[in-house]
């Protein structure tokens, strides 16, 4: 066999045997729906961007908290270190 | 094509980016053509019929994404069905099949009718058989189509200088390999 296959038609498709496949309203039908689909993906999409953004911020958010909350846990020690050591000293 | 038929189909093209229903217009006008062109690079109704479907489907998904870009809206069809193809044969792995109408290649040879016999047409076969499918692909548009170069650079997405070389070279080809007079319009 060569590159391609190439075989000889005696004969013509008519266009009667074309007009069988022809049929715009399955292809409408069908786009509809991809385009339905299409819409659903993109506003599901939008939600997931939305609801991460939601999740990254809230997270954060605790991490600010839980920081400053260990800041001042961290500066109440040292003033009880440096009250032990005066009361040491006097 | 004329310049008021470009314009008219513009304005089909226009109306159906905003309305889908108006695409049917130009579905109806070119089914046909596409369905040919499809089926003679499968030589498969069925086949054709899907990959048909699928290039107007993605021709209507994307009309709004449609620019002009100086060749008929006919020719953005043919390279989206060119590319149906292309893309069912590479995920099939098969060889490329080309099926050629025997009455399309008596009416492009300036051959009569005792000139013909059986012999030359299967030399002519195999000959084609080993001619590389670049080449195949310009000679179906510009023969079997009538597209001129701009078109077929347009739709096999090469420059225009490279569809002439090629439809040229293939003709030089058949012509020294069998001694015929091949119809050429000189379009350019």
């Amino acid at each position: 066999m060569g590159r391609n296959d190439i075989r000889l038609k005696r004969q013509r498709l008519s266009s009667g045997r074309i007009a069988q496949h022809r049929n715009y309203g399955e292809l409408m039908a069908i786009h509809e729906r991809d385009k339905k689909i299409k819409r659903i993906t993109r506003v599901f999409v939008y939600f997931l961007i939305v609801a991460v953004l939601i999740s990254i911020y809230f997270i954060v958010r605790k991490w600010e908290i839980k920081d400053g909350g260990e800041g001042k846990k961290a500066s109440s020690r040292q003033g009880i270190l440096y009250h032990d050591a005066s009361v040491l000293r006097s | 094509m004329s310049e008021a038929e470009i314009q008219q189909e513009y304005e089909i093209l226009e109306r159906s980016k905003k309305d889908s229903s108006a695409f049917g217009e130009l579905y109806e006008r070119y089914y046909d053509r596409i369905f040919r062109f499809i089926y003679r690079q499968t030589d498969d109704e069925d086949l054709t019929a899907d990959l048909c479907s699928q290039t107007f489907l993605s021709a209507l998904n994307n009309v709004a994404r449609y620019q002009f870009r100086g060749v008929p809206f006919s020719a953005w069809l043919y390279k989206i069905a060119s590319n149906e193809v292309n893309k069912h044969y590479r995920k099939q792995k098969k060889v490329k099949v080309f099926s050629i109408e025997e009455l399309r290649v008596r009416e492009l040879m300036e051959q009569t009718d005792e000139g013909w016999d059986e012999e030359l047409i299967q030399r002519m076969l195999t000959y084609l058989k080993e001619l590389p499918t670049e080449m195949l692909q310009v000679l179906e548009l510009r023969f079997f189509e009538d597209k001129d170069f701009k078109e077929i650079a347009f739709i096999l997405d090469i420059t225009e200088s490279g569809a002439k070389m090629r439809t040229y070279r293939a003709i030089d080809r058949l012509r020294k390999n069998f001694n015929l007079r091949i119809k050429y319009d000189g379009k350019e």
